[in-house]
C-alpha cells in the first residue's frame, strides 16, 4: 500500500507545483485592531475590530487555515447571505456617547441579543433555515437563541430595518443575560483566541465591570452567486465597551473653571494587561486613539489661548502632546478625516502598530489629561425614547417621542436640499403577540400638537399580531420639516393573557416589548480619509468610510402582565375537595342517623348525669378558671352534652391541621 | 490445479449457506467437483495464457488474475485461491479482488498441508479480515447511527511564534481521500474536513533525552497528550446530530521540543510517530524539518509542510482508520500453515476487505439495534404511565422490518443492500428510542398524585371512619343491651 501511496504523492508533488501560482492571488486574511476614544463623560471607549476573510469557495475550495471551520459551514449548511449576531448588556447612552458616528450607528446595540439574517434560499424555505440556525447559532454560542426559533418571537421586516432585505428574518431577546460564556464561543473564532494579540487584553472581570459591552459577530458572503463579483466570506467580530478608568488622586484637582480634570487611563489600568506583541496570524494589528471632533475644537481653542494667537493651528494635530492630554508613547502616524463641510475641525486618530512590540517590551499606551475639557459628542438629528402610557393591568399605550437634537455646527443641514428642508427616518418595531396593539389609534403629535398622521407618514406597513402565531410588525416611514422640535408617536394596545404554561420564569417581572429602531436613511455616519493605499489596508478605517445609514435604539419596555396566582390550581383543587368532603361528610352522616333512637338515647341522657369525660373536662375548665368545681346541675347536662362535643370537634380539628401540617412540611 | 468456490455468511456468525467447488486444470482438460451453473467457474486453460509468478511481480497476477476471475462477479460473492504447482519456494499472496493465490512446489509439502492452508486463506483472510485475536473488538465500528462518519482533520501548530505550518488540504482530499471514500462508500457515507489550530499546546510534559537527541513523550503520559481545554476541535456543524466525528491531528510542536518523539512501552522509539485512541481518531507528531527557528525575528514566516512529509503523514493516518476499523495495517499476515502476503490497494481497502466491513458493519447494525429496541421495550414496561406515541411504534415496527430484510439479504449474499438496511434498521431502532416525546417523559408522578386527591380523601376517611366507630360503639352498646335484656329473659323464664 505504501508504494502505491508514494506513487501517488508524485503526482500530488507536480500538481501542486503547478497550482502553486494560481493559488497565490488569493488569500485568507486575518486582522486586529483596537480602537480607544476617550468620551465625554470621563469614560473610555474600547472598540476591538477582527476580520477574517475567506476567498470564495469556488476557487479556493472548502479548506481554510485561518477561517474558523464552524461559521463555514454554518454559511454553506444554511446559505446565508448576510448575518448578524449581538449580545450586549447596559445600553448605549446616545446624548454623551455619541449618536452620529460609524461606532454608535453600526455598534450600538439594543440589550441581549439581536440576531438578523438574510438567506439565499427559496421564499417557502427561509424560515426552516431560519429555525434551524438559531438552533445551531445556540449551540455555538452557549445562549438561548433557540427562543427565537418560535414565529412569536421573530419577524420578516420587509424594508423599516433594512432597504434591501427580502428573505431577512429579525429576532431580539431583551432578557438575555451575557456573560463570559459567551465570550469564549467568540473568542474561539479568532486564530490566536486570547492567546496572544490585542485579544489577550479582554481581562473577563474588567471587560463586564464596564458600563456597556457589546459583542457582535456580522457574517457576509457573496457565496451563493446572486452578484457578479465574488469576494467570499467576509466575518467581522467586535467587541465594544464602555469602561471607567479608575479616577487618580491628581483627577480630583479642581480648576479655577470649577471642572474637574477627566481622569487619566492608560492599558494597563482599564483592561488590567498589556498588550505583548501581535497575533502573529493578523496580517495588521493596529491600535487607534481616536480624538472626536469636539474634543479637537476645544482643545484648539485651549492652543490659541496657550499660544496667544492662531499660529499653533497648523501644527497642533500632529503633536500627540498638547496643552490638553498627553500620549505616553508618540503614535507611528496621526491620520486626519477629511470634511469639506468642517476643515477647521476634524477627527484626529493615532495609529500605533503592535509589530514593533513583544514580550519583554509590551504595548501599553497612557493617556494624560493636562487640562479639564468639557466637550460633547456628535448626535444623531432626532434623539429618540420610548415609554409606556396609561395605567392597570387591561390596556395601555406605546409612546415613541423623537425630540430634535442641536444640530451642532451644522452637521446634518447641508444634507438636505435648501427650501423644502425636510428630514426622513423610518421606525420599525416589533410587538409580543400578547401586547395587542391597535395601530388604528395611531397618534402624532407634532411639536405637541395633535396632527393627520396622513401628513406626516409617507409610507407605512402593519402586519397585525395573530394570537400565539406571529408578533405585531410595524414599519413606518415619515417626513418630517426639519423646523420640527419634537413627534410623539402614540399606539394604544390591550393586554392579551397567556396560558399558564406560557409564562416563563420570574413572570412577575414583567415583559418585555424589544427596542424599535430607528433609521434615518439620509444620514450617513461614515469618515473620509485622504485616498491613501495604507489606509485601505485597515478594516476598520475602511468600514468608518463605508456609508452607513445612522441607526438607533430606543429602550426596552417593561410591559406588567396580568400574572395569575402560580398556585392556583393546587387551590382550586384544595378547595373543591374541601366542598365535596364537606357534602360527602354531611351526606354520610345524614344517612347513618337513627332519628328514633336518638331521641330516646337523648331523653334517657336527660334522666342521667353527663359522662365522665364531660365531668372532667368541666372540672379542668374550671381549675383553668380559678373557681371551685360544683357538680353540673341536671338541668344544664344537655348544654355541657354540646360543649363536650364541640370540645371534641375542635381538637379534632386541630388534629387534622396538625397533622396536615406534618405532612405538607 | 485446484480453485474452491465459497460463499460465506455474516463474518463469524455463519451457517452453512455456502458451496464450495473445485476445480482441477491439468493444462489439457478439466475436472470439477460438481456441476454448477459454469458462469462462475474456473475457465479451463486460462492459466496457460500467462506466466503465473514468472517475474514476481504480484500486481500483474492480480490483475491478470482479476481479468480472469472478475467476470463471475455477480449476485453472489465468489472467493477464489488458485494453486499454482510448479516448483520452488512456496509464496502465498492475496490480492486486492477476491482472489489469492499460492505458487510453489505446494504438492511437495503434502496435500494435507495445501489444503490447510487454503481453508486458512478463507476462514482467517477472507471472512475474518485477517485479524488477530485479541485486536480491536471487531464488530465495533467508528459508524454513526445515521451510517455518517467525519473525517477531521487537524493541523495544531503548539505556538505559532516559533513556525507556522500550513498544508495543501485540498489536493490530499481530492487525491488521496477521495478514492479512499468512494471505497468505503458501502460501510458509510463520508464526508472531510480539515482547520489549522493555533496556539494548541499539548497537556503534558515531555522529557530530553540524550541517547535519541530528542525530547520523549512515553507511552503512559499518552493519556494525557491530547488537551481538550485548549484544542478546540469542534463537532462539527455540517454533520448531523448522530454522525460519528474520527479525529486526526498533526501535532506540530514548540521550539521548546522540537524533535518530539514517541516512546513505545519497550523502550523503543515508535516508527510513525502517531497513536490512535479508538473511536476518537488518531494523533501524529510531525517536527518541522531540521526544528530550526527561521530566525530571531518577531514574525516567523508562513510554511507549508512538504508534500513528501504530507503524504507520509497521510499514510499514517490511513493506517489509523483502518486499525479504527478493525483492520491490519501492514501488508503480512502470519497464519498457522506461514506468512501471506497481503497487497495493499490504493484505495485504502481491498474489495475482500471491504466485504469483511460490511458484513460486519451490518452485524454489528444489526446487534444495535436489537439492543437498542430491547432497551426501548424495557424502559416502555418500567413506566407503564408513560405516553407512547404511535409514531414510535411505527418507526419500531419499520426498524424491526428493516432488521428483517437485512438478514434475508445477507444470507443472499447481497453486502451492499444488507449493509444500507441494516444501517437503516439501526437508525429507526435510535429515532425511536431518541424520540422527542420519551425525552421529555411526562408521566403522572406518585407524589404528584398523593397531593391532589389527599385534599379529598383526607377528610372524607375522617368522615368514614368517625361513622365506623359510632357504628361500632353502637353496635357494642346495643350487643350489650341484647345481652342484658337475654340474661333478663333467661333469668325471667327460668
Amino acid at each position: 500500500m505504501a508504494a502505491v501511496l508514494r506513487f501517488l504523492i508524485a503526482v500530488l508533488l507536480f500538481s501542486s507545483i503547478a497550482s502553486a501560482s494560481l493559488s497565490q492571488e488569493e488569500e485568507e486574511e486575518f486582522s486586529e485592531e483596537l480602537l480607544l476614544k476617550p468620551l465625554a463623560d470621563r469614560k473610555v471607549l474600547a472598540h476591538f475590530h477582527f476580520e477574517s476573510k475567506a476567498p470564495p469557495t469556488r476557487t479556493y475550495g472548502h479548506h481554510h487555515r485561518l477561517f474558523p471551520k464552524a461559521l463555514y459551514q454554518l454559511v454553506q449548511k444554511f446559505r446565508i447571505r448576510e448575518m448578524e449576531l449581538s449580545f450586549t448588556q447596559g445600553r448605549w447612552n446616545y446624548e454623551r456617547w455619541g449618536g452620529f458616528d460609524p461606532i454608535s450607528s453600526s455598534n450600538a446595540k439594543p440589550p441581549g441579543v439581536e440576531l438578523w439574517a438574510v438567506f439565499d434560499v427559496p421564499h417557502d424555505l427561509v424560515d426552516a433555515s431560519w429555525k434551524n440556525l438559531t438552533h445551531t447559532l445556540s449551540g455555538l454560542f452557549c445562549a438561548s437563541i433557540n427562543f427565537l426559533e418560535s414565529s412569536t418571537a421573530y419577524s420578516a421586516p420587509d424594508w423599516g430595518f433594512q432597504p434591501f432585505s427580502g428573505s431577512l428574518r429579525y429576532g431580539s431577546l431583551p432578557r438575555e443575560a451575557v456573560c463570559t460564556e459567551n465570550l469564549t464561543p467568540w473568542l474561539k473564532l479568532l486564530p490566536c483566541r486570547d492567546k496572544a494579540g490585542l485579544a489577550a487584553l479582554m481581562d473577563r472581570p474588567s471587560i463586564y465591570r464596564g458600563f456597556y459591552h457589546s459583542q457582535r459577530l456580522r457574517l457576509s458572503s457573496t457565496e451563493f452567486g446572486s452578484t457578479e463579483l465574488e469576494s467570499g466570506i467576509a466575518l467581522d467580530q467586535t467587541l465594544t465597551v464602555v469602561l471607567q478608568p479608575t479616577t487618580s488622586q491628581r483627577a480630583s484637582m479642581t480648576y479655577s473653571s470649577d471642572s474637574v480634570l477627566q481622569p487619566s487611563w492608560s492599558l494597563s489600568s482599564i483592561f488590567g494587561r498589556k498588550v505583548s506583541g501581535r497575533c502573529v496570524l493578523a496580517k495588521s494589528s493596529n491600535v487607534y486613539v481616536q480624538v472626536e471632533r469636539g474634543l479637537v475644537s476645544e482643545l484648539k481653542n485651549l492652543h490659541a489661548e496657550d499660544e496667544g494667537s492662531g499660529a499653533g493651528n497648523v501644527t497642533f494635530e500632529k503633536t500627540w502632546n498638547n496643552p490638553g492630554f498627553e500620549l505616553s508613547i508618540a503614535p507611528n502616524r496621526v491620520i486626519k478625516e477629511v470634511n469639506i463641510l468642517h476643515d477647521e475641525t476634524s477627527i484626529v486618530l493615532y495609529e500605533y502598530l503592535i509589530d514593533n512590540y513583544s514580550n519583554s517590551e509590551p504595548f501599553d499606551l497612557g493617556f494624560t489629561w493636562k487640562f479639564p475639557v468639557v466637550w460633547s459628542s456628535p448626535q444623531a438629528p432626532l434623539h429618540a425614547s420610548r415609554f409606556l402610557m396609561g395605567s392597570g393591568n387591561e390596556r395601555g399605550a406605546i409612546a415613541i417621542s423623537l425630540k430634535a437634537t442641536e444640530p451642532s455646527d451644522g452637521l446634518w443641514v447641508a444634507d438636505t436640499i435648501e427650501n423644502s428642508c425636510m428630514l426622513r427616518f423610518n421606525v420599525f418595531q416589533v410587538v409580543p403577540w400578547y401586547v395587542r396593539v391597535y395601530f388604528h389609534t395611531l397618534q402624532v403629535f407634532v411639536d405637541g400638537k395633535p396632527q393627520s398622521v396622513t401628513d406626516f407618514i409617507e409610507r407605512m406597513r402593519i402586519s397585525p399580531s395573530e394570537d400565539k402565531v406571529s408578533p405585531g410588525v410595524m414599519e413606518m416611514a415619515l417626513k418630517l420639516p426639519c423646523c420640527v422640535k419634537s413627534v410623539t408617536l402614540t399606539l394604544e394596545f390591550d393586554k392579551g393573557f397567556l396560558h399558564i404554561d406560557e409564562y416563563p420564569p420570574d413572570a412577575n417581572q414583567g415583559f418585555d416589548i424589544p427596542s424599535a429602531v430607528i433609521s434615518f436613511p439620509d444620514f450617513h455616519a461614515s469618515m473620509h480619509f485622504l485616498k491613501d493605499d495604507s489606509l485601505n489596508k485597515s478594516p476598520l478605517l475602511s468600514k468608518f468610510q463605508e456609508k452607513s445609514p445612522v441607526l438607533c435604539y430606543t429602550e426596552v419596555l417593561l410591559v406588567p402582565l396580568t400574572t395569575p396566582d402560580f398556585s392556583m390550581p393546587y387551590n382550586v383543587i384544595t378547595i373543591t375537595c374541601t366542598v365535596f368532603a364537606l357534602y360527602f361528610g354531611s351526606l354520610l352522616n345524614v344517612l347513618r342517623r337513627r332519628v328514633g333512637e336518638e331521641e330516646r338515647f337523648l331523653k334517657r341522657k336527660d334522666s342521667k348525669k353527663t359522662g365522665r369525660l364531660g365531668q372532667l373536662l368541666s372540672k379542668l375548665f374550671a381549675k383553668l378558671r380559678g373557681k371551685s368545681w360544683e357538680p353540673t346541675q341536671t338541668q344544664s347536662a344537655s348544654s355541657s352534652l354540646i360543649s363536650s362535643k364541640l370540645i371534641f370537634k375542635v381538637i379534632l380539628v386541630a388534629g387534622i391541621a396538625a397533622g396536615w401540617q406534618y405532612y405538607s412540611g | 490445479m485446484k480453485k474452491l468456490t465459497k460463499h460465506p455468511v455474516c463474518g463469524t456468525c455463519s451457517d452453512s449457506n455456502y458451496t464450495v467447488s473445485v476445480t482441477v486444470d491439468s493444462g489439457s482438460g478439466c475436472a470439477r467437483n460438481y456441476n454448477a451453473e459454469s458462469t462462475c467457474m474456473w475457465r479451463c486453460g486460462a492459466i496457460g495464457e500467462f506466466d503465473l509468478g514468472g517475474g514476481g511481480d504480484d500486481d500483474g497476477v492480480d490483475e491478470f488474475l482479476g481479468s480472469v476471475l472478475g467476470s463471475c462477479e455477480g449476485f453472489r460473492k465468489v472467493y477464489s485461491v488458485v494453486v499454482v504447482n510448479r516448483g520452488g519456494e512456496v509464496r502465498a499472496v492475496v490480492g486486492k479482488y477476491r482472489h489469492a493465490w499460492i505458487i510453489g512446489g505446494v504438492l511437495e509439502e503434502g496435500m494435507n498441508a495445501m489444503v490447510a492452508r487454503v481453508a486458512e486463506t478463507f476462514v482467517k483472510v477472507f471472512v475474518n479480515g485477517g485479524k488477530e485475536e485479541g485486536s480491536i473488538h471487531g464488530e465495533f465500528m467508528p459508524v454513526g447511527a445515521d451510517g455518517r462518519i467525519v473525517l477531521s482533520f487537524n493541523l495544531l501548530n503548539a505556538d505559532p511564534t516559533d513556525w507556522i505550518y500550513g498544508w495543501d488540504f485540498q489536493r490530499i482530499d481530492e487525491i488521496l481521500l477521495a478514492p479512499v471514500i468512494k471505497a468505503l462508500g458501502p460501510v458509510a457515507n463520508i464526508s472531510v474536513e480539515s482547520q489549522v489550530l493555533y496556539h494548541t499546546p499539548k497537556s503534558s510534559f515531555s522529557y530530553w533525552d540524550e541517547k535519541w537527541d530528542s525530547y520523549i513523550f512515553s507511552t503512559k503520559d499518552l493519556p494525557f497528550f491530547v488537551n481538550s481545554n485548549e484544542w478546540h476541535l469542534d463537532t462539527s456543524i455540517a454533520a448531523g446530530g448522530r454522525s460519528k466525528i474520527l479525529q486526526f491531528v498533526v501535532y506540530i510542536p514548540s521550539a521548546k521540543e522540537c524533535p518530539l518523539l514517541l516512546q513505545l512501552p519497550n523502550g523503543e522509539i515508535s516508527v510513525t510517530n502517531a497513536f490512535i485512541s479508538p473511536m476518537w481518531g488518531g494523533v501524529a507528531v510531525w517536527n518541522p524539518p531540521g526544528c530550526s527557528r527561521d530566525s530571531e525575528s518577531k514574525h516567523p514566516a508562513r510554511h507549508t509542510i512538504s508534500p513528501q512529509d504530507l503524504q507520509k503523514v497521510f499514510e499514517i493516518f490511513m493506517g489509523q482508520l483502518r486499525q479504527l476499523f478493525g483492520l491490519k495495517s501492514d501488508s503480512l499476515y502470519a497464519g498457522a500453515s506461514g506468512t501471506t502476503n497481503l497487497l495493499a490497494s490504493e484505495r485504502g481497502f481491498t474489495e475482500w476487505e471491504l466485504d469483511v466491513l460490511s458484513r460486519q458493519h451490518t452485524c454489528f447494525n444489526l446487534v444495535s439495534c436489537a439492543t437498542t429496541l430491547g432497551s426501548l421495550s424495557r424502559l416502555v414496561q418500567s413506566l407503564p404511565r408513560m405516553i407512547i406515541m404511535d409514531e414510535i411504534g411505527k418507526q419500531v415496527k419499520f426498524s424491526l422490518e428493516a432488521a428483517k430484510l437485512t438478514q434475508s439479504n445477507a444470507s443472499l449474499g447481497i453486502y451492499d443492500a444488507s449493509a444500507v438496511s441494516s444501517r437503516q434498521a439501526r437508525s429507526l431502532a435510535e429515532d425511536a428510542f431518541f424520540h422527542p416525546s420519551i425525552m421529555s417523559v411526562s408521566y403522572y408522578s406518585f407524589e404528584h398524585c398523593f397531593a391532589v386527591y389527599s385534599p379529598f380523601f383526607l377528610p372524607v376517611s375522617m368522615h368514614v371512619l368517625l361513622a365506623a366507630f359510632r357504628e361500632w360503639r353502637r353496635y357494642k352498646q346495643e350487643t350489650a343491651k341484647y345481652l342484658a335484656w337475654k340474661k333478663k329473659a333467661k333469668v325471667a323464664a327460668s
